[in-house]
């Protein structure tokens, strides 16, 4: 695994000689797709980046947010798929670790991480099941000992993932203002590793995820340590109020490599170092090995003299080691030497920067009739449908995975998972609300459109417990990007998250990109997974149980949108239809009007209405809340459809409010006032779930059946043999 | 058939990270006064009591499960399988 004959050519005549072979291993790592975005940094520019909370500073790993009263929200999200395809729990989990020391480097503490997975289809294949199974207790395992909770994520099973994990990872940090780390040297300043001993595992690993799969040797392991990630976070923290930091960054692909050139590019300095300085595992570890090694649990700082011995107390007292492998300079070089001899010194610049591709692209042929709708047969019993939906592995309660996650730790988390969106409190009196959704079935019928609309539903969720979203973080994954079709849909997504965002003057605080995801069934579909970050400056909504004689209201049209559904593809096993578009103007009304009726204490609860359409929306209500229902479905706002493309479609910007009815009129006063589209739909009575379209009874379910099947067939599906 | 004792020794390959070990050794052994100790690694034994014809059967059918049923992952472990007469 090395550069690419071109860029072999292009490296020679940047530097004016042939490399040394220590330089080629750096410049290898540097220059792969997973460090330098070559392949996507010149199109992910147009996402807007700016916005009145967001600080910029050089050299950060994670967004960071001002919420207020001095303080900040930090936040980034990563992926470790490659490694969890080949070793689920360790993948998983040093996947968390390398998210968490991205919010370190800012210098503000995590308090809390989601999770994103997806997996084959863990109803039949065996493998997926085992993937599924440890990428979670590597998660759980990983969270628990650091004591961050998990508060929340999704999970999603598709036939494009066989064979593969797609473990996404977000996390959350939070911190003064005035702790912020302001990322600068001085000359002379000394740079220290700190953290876990550099060891063979993961070595190549950026240039791993780089490759597909199905060409790489296997050989990047790493394996977690929970325990020695905790002692950083205490370390650093108390360095950090210390003042003993000048800069930092943690050491994640590409190890040493990417870790002091990308240090040094950012603030302009050169960086010597001795490779015989740093503290190893192995003793006969070659220079190369040393610099290229993906080691989990390390930190890299910029110190003085003087400060130096504070921070050596500091390790001493946590127990880790940390050793001074090299100074600033500023010659603007990254210089490697074994003891005396010199092995890479090549400029910054050149290794931090790749050049960038302009790849071409062209409109996938799949797309060309993929939109042109079908007939499904007539169901004969809608009741029936239901609890197949109830039970299938995309619907059914994902308990038996945050079920291993301690949430609450940290005790900040007020609405925990299994609701629409997760919140925090925080420590000026505000909350955080945050979500990460996905939608490969959606974005490979409509790349644009899937993209938007899982932006959208984020912004939903958050909405739905009162808060108003203020960032956005895009993690964007797709298969091999020389492909034109694939780069076509890359860029696709690309455009209409920057079109949104831009509307909607959410600024993108942070994301990541991984490319190159393919089985041995070809490319995975498009999965940009977007996290959305949402401020409650007064109360958050809090959820109260429905009781009988309550009542529900719709807001937003139902529309004729099947493509990409769990109706069409679970049911009916069909790819294809009208994909779900967002209605920018109505999408903000909507999200307005919610956010009014919240903050004027008019509502029991609020849920979005996605996956599985509204008829799964209503029903998780009623499971949820032990309760049963009677809806019409005359009644739903939007044009007149069929009972199956009203009780599943999944259109985007709606809302299922529950109130008492002595709300209703100030309810409609605000729902009014927006002019959105909205309509009483039916009440909640009785313990069965019931739709009838024009007085016709549809579906009859009891909610303990129901209840029974949503909550444990997941459970089941993975602990069946 | 005769019956057999099959141990399955499953430890980390070589040169991937063994923290369990590690912390064995810095702090319950060198604390003490064996600093003559230089590494400890930790491994799971698994012992099966398995009727086979012959101790080669025994012991290449316990792989064959343990393989089949993945009760460990060879990109990160290694196997070593000891037969016994019971």
């Amino acid at each position: 695994m090395s550069l690419e004959s071109r860029e072999l050519e292009e490296l020679k005549t940047k530097i004016g000689r042939d490399p040394t072979s220590t330089e080629l291993q750096i410049v290898a790592a540097e220059w792969s797709e997973h460090c330098s975005y070559k392949s996507s940094k010149k199109h992910l520019k147009m996402l807007p980046m700016d916005g009145p909370l967001v600080i910029n500073e050089k050299g950060y790993d994670s967004g960071v947010l001002d919420v207020g009263d001095g303080y900040v929200v930090t936040a980034h999200i990563e992926s470790h798929n490659h490694p969890s395809a080949v070793e689920p729990y360790g993948g998983a989990a040093t996947g968390v670790g390398g998210v968490i020391r991205d919010i370190l480097s800012a210098g503000t503490r995590p308090i809390a991480l989601l999770d994103g997975l997806r997996f084959g289809n863990i109803e039949n294949d065996q493998h997926a099941k085992w993937l599924f199974k440890n990428a979670v207790t590597g998660i759980a395992d990983y969270g628990n000992c650091l004591g961050i909770p998990t508060v929340g994520g999704e999970v999603e099973f598709d036939e494009c993932y066989k064979n593969y994990a797609m473990v996404d990872v977000a996390a959350i940090g939070f911190g003064k203002k005035e702790n912020l780390i302001k990322n600068h040297a001085k000359k002379g300043d000394l740079v220290v590793l700190l953290g876990g001993a550099t060891g063979r595992d993961g070595i190549g690993g950026s240039q791993f995820a780089s490759d597909s799969l199905e060409t790489e040797d296997r050989s990047a392991v790493q394996i977690p340590d929970p325990f020695i990630e905790k002692l950083i976070i205490e370390a650093i923290l108390e360095a950090r109020n210390e003042q003993l930091i000048h800069a930092m960054k943690d050491l994640g692909g590409g190890g040493l490599s990417c870790a002091v050139s990308e240090t040094a590019d950012a603030l302009d300095i050169g960086i010597e170092m001795d490779v015989d300085k740093v503290h190893t595992r192995e003793s006969d570890m070659h220079s190369d090995e040393i610099m290229i090694s993906e080691s989990q649990e390390r930190m890299l700082i910029v110190t003085d003299n003087e400060k130096l011995i504070k921070l050596q107390k500091i390790c001493e007292k946590f127990r880790i080691e940390c050793s001074v492998i090299g100074h600033v300079t500023f010659d603007n070089k990254m210089h490697v030497k074994k003891g005396e001899t010199s092995i890479a010194n090549i400029s910054t610049d050149i290794v931090a920067n790749a050049t960038l591709l302009d790849l071409p692209s062209s409109k996938p042929v799949y797309l060309e009739n993929i939109e042109s709708t079908k007939q499904f047969p007539q169901l004969s019993d809608y009741s029936e449908t239901m609890m197949k939906l109830l039970g299938s592995p995309n619907i059914a309660s994902k308990i038996w995975v945050y079920g291993q996650y301690d949430h609450e730790v940290g005790i900040r988390t007020v609405t925990k998972p299994g609701h629409d969106a997760s919140v925090l409190r925080l420590d000026n009196g505000k909350s955080l609300s945050i979500k990460i959704d996905g939608n490969p079935k959606q974005c490979y019928i409509n790349p644009r459109e899937g993209a938007i609309g899982c932006f959208e539903e984020a912004c939903r969720n958050v909405v739905c417990t009162g808060a108003k979203p203020i960032g956005m973080l895009d993690h964007l994954q797709f298969g091999n990007p020389n492909d034109p079709e694939i780069f076509w849909t890359f860029l696709e997504s690309l455009k209409g998250l920057t079109d949104f965002a831009k509307d909607f003057e959410i600024p993108c605080v942070g994301g990541k990109v991984s490319l190159y995801n393919e089985t041995s069934d070809g490319p995975i579909k498009p999965t940009p997974v977007i996290g959305v970050i949402g401020l409650i400056d007064k109360k958050p909504l809090r959820i109260q149980k429905i009781n009988s004689g309550d009542s529900l209201i719709m807001i937003g049209a139902t529309k004729d949108e099947l493509g990409g559904s769990e109706y069409s593809e679970y049911i009916h096993k069909f790819v294809g239809g009208k994909c779900p578009a967002v209605d920018f103007e109505e999408s903000k009304k909507n999200m307005n009007s919610v956010l009014e009726i919240i903050e004027n204490e008019l509502i029991k609860s609020a849920h979005d209405c996605s996956k599985g359409g509204l008829a799964i929306a209503i029903s998780e209500l009623c499971m949820t809340n032990q309760i049963g229902c009677n809806i019409s479905l005359e009644k739903i706002p939007g044009e007149n459809l069929d009972s199956d493309k009203i009780l599943f479609s999944e259109s985007h910007s709606r809302y299922l409010i529950t109130f008492e009815n002595k709300n209703l009129q100030k309810l409609e006063e605000v729902l009014k006032k927006y002019n959105v589209s909205y309509s009483l739909i039916g009440e909640f009575i009785g313990n069965s779930i019931q739709f009838s379209n024009d007085s016709k009874p549809i579906i009859d379910l009891s909610v303990d059946k129901a209840q029974k099947t949503w909550f444990n067939s997941l459970r089941e599906m993975v602990l069946r043999a | 058939m005769t019956n057999y004792q099959v141990h399955v020794t499953i430890e980390n390959k070589p040169g991937i990270s063994d923290p369990e070990g590690k912390t064995i050794l810095n702090d319950l052994v060198l604390k003490g006064t064996h600093q003559n100790v230089s590494e400890i690694k930790t491994a799971k034994m698994l012992k099966f009591s398995i009727d086979e014809k012959d101790k080669e059967t025994a012991q290449s059918k316990v792989n064959e499960i343990c393989d089949e049923l993945r009760i460990y992952n060879p990109m990160v472990s290694i196997v070593k399988i000891d037969v016994f007469d019971a």
